[in-house]
């Protein structure tokens, strides 16, 4: 009998642990996130990403979209109809925040806002949130 | 009165999407597994493999190894329209074609028997017909809520299907247009979605009287139904329809391939859907192609659910046969 792996979870917060970064010269912290539906979708399908950090909401402005080592600014997503962000890759949400996150445990909760692009009654917009205790990773030096 | 049992039945890939989601199987345990399910598979286009639309050769070489080695039989393979895909406006005919053409010719790369077509494609269906003559894959209108037999778009449909007159253009009806009730876990889906409780009974109780969407979107929203209850009435008006499984007799000529769609097994049924008298129809009225399961659900163990789901369907065809 193979041995049954531990599940993912599927969430849009992904269970890995947050790391402490820096992007372009700017210090902040990268969470790593997930696509909430069962299949493949442009980039142009996410209507909204919000996030706040022990209770403390995000402003967009403070956040990139790195996919596949690609940087997308949150606002340029509508036009990326031809980038997949396919159903098994992670994709990576960089928020730009002097100093990082301190160490221990911090409350990330984030929403993911898609549109399903195949609905056969029409468009809609599907509200994916989730919240996760995360602790930060240590730095291997 | 004569009486077929040579419906074959099959797997979606749909089904494992547990375990496929979640790094329990690979791709490549699916196919294993699906060796086990009736052999048959369907696979979905945007989950099942990188760079679609497009098919790569990498896909087809692994694919094409995998069905080799648990020998299987590549039946059906979900295409997309996604007419959605930009936020300020839908997708015109010539871009509906555009992203549609690759994904026939992938499908028909990879040997499947026959592709899924969203109804958005009858747009660009006579544009279509002869491709899939060439390439001899056989492309059906999936009938799935809330497409029902007798709703006036698939009428539509069945007209164009019966005007272009080709045998490679069809339906697949899915058994989500067969319900008896909205099951409770979709019910339970709108409360966790913060939809109020006598929204849901609303809901509910337009559902029985089999009130069209936009009918219900009105009504929900004249009691304060806001953007989340209507997405979640989206949801079940797109999950649970009332077509009669003895209506398939009117297009059975035209179904290339039928979803077994199903939501849960509790004593060897699908409390919601109304099987037994699918089955019998599908016996009845002749169909010789593959029914495949198509699990939607959280369950920890698609195997074992898809398994009971089979097997019921070989009760009900030893049942007919008596």
């Amino acid at each position: 009998m193979q041995k049954r792996p531990k599940p993912k979870d599927r969430a849009f917060i992904s269970d890995e642990p947050v790391r402490n970064a820096c992007l372009d010269g700017k210090e902040g912290f990268i969470i790593k996130v997930r696509l909430t539906s069962y299949r493949a979708l442009p980039l142009s399908c996410i209507e909204d990403i919000s996030l706040s950090v022990d209770g403390r909401s995000i402003s967009k402005d403070d956040m990139t979209f790195i996919l596949n080592g690609e940087r997308h600014a949150l606002s340029d997503l509508a036009k990326l109809s031809h980038v997949w962000w396919w159903i098994l890759d992670y994709a990576e949400l960089f928020v730009a925040s002097v100093g990082g996150l301190a160490s221990g445990n911090h409350e990330i909760e984030g929403m993911l806002v898609t549109v399903e692009p195949y609905i056969t009654a029409g468009r809609f917009s599907f509200f994916n949130s989730s919240k996760k205790q995360l602790a930060v990773a240590e730095v291997v030096s | 009165m004569s009486v077929s049992d040579n419906f074959k039945i099959g797997v979606s890939f749909h089904s494992f999407a547990h375990e496929y989601l979640s790094f329990i199987w690979s791709f490549d345990e699916m196919m294993e597994k699906a060796a086990q399910l009736g052999g048959g598979i369907e696979i979905v286009g945007p989950s099942h493999h990188r760079s679609f639309p497009f098919v790569t050769p990498e896909f087809e070489r692994t694919f094409k190894s995998a069905v080799d080695r648990f020998g299987l039989t590549p039946v059906s393979y979900g295409s997309y329209a996604d007419p959605f895909m930009l936020p300020d406006r839908n997708l015109s005919p010539d871009e509906l074609y555009d992203y549609t053409v690759p994904q026939i010719e992938g499908a028909a790369k990879l040997g499947f028997e026959v592709v899924r077509l969203q109804h958005f494609a009858s747009v660009i269906a006579e544009r279509l017909v002869p491709l899939a003559e060439k390439l001899k894959i056989k492309m059906g209108y999936e009938l799935h809520v809330p497409l029902m037999i007798e709703s006036a778009r698939t009428q539509e449909l069945l007209k164009q299907i019966e005007t272009i007159e080709s045998e490679y253009l069809g339906v697949i009806p899915d058994a989500g247009i067969f319900a008896r009730s909205v099951s409770s876990r979709h019910v339970q889906e709108g409360r966790d979605m913060g939809v109020p409780e006598n929204i849901i009974k609303a809901a509910l109780d337009l559902w029985s009287k089999s009130v069209l969407i936009d009918e219900a979107i009105e009504k929900i929203t004249a009691m304060g139904g806001d953007k989340r209850a209507i997405t979640w009435i989206g949801v079940i008006w797109d999950t649970f329809g009332y077509s009669n499984p003895d209506d398939l007799k009117s297009i059975m000529k035209y179904v290339k391939h039928f979803h077994g769609k199903f939501f849960h097994i509790v004593d060897g049924d699908e409390p919601d859907l109304r099987y037994e008298e699918l089955v019998h129809a599908l016996m009845r009225y002749d169909y010789r192609g593959w029914v495949v399961s198509e699990y939607e659900g959280n369950t920890d163990d698609s195997f074992a659910i898809v398994q009971a789901h089979q097997d019921m369907i070989k009760r009900y065809m030893a049942s007919f046969k008596g």
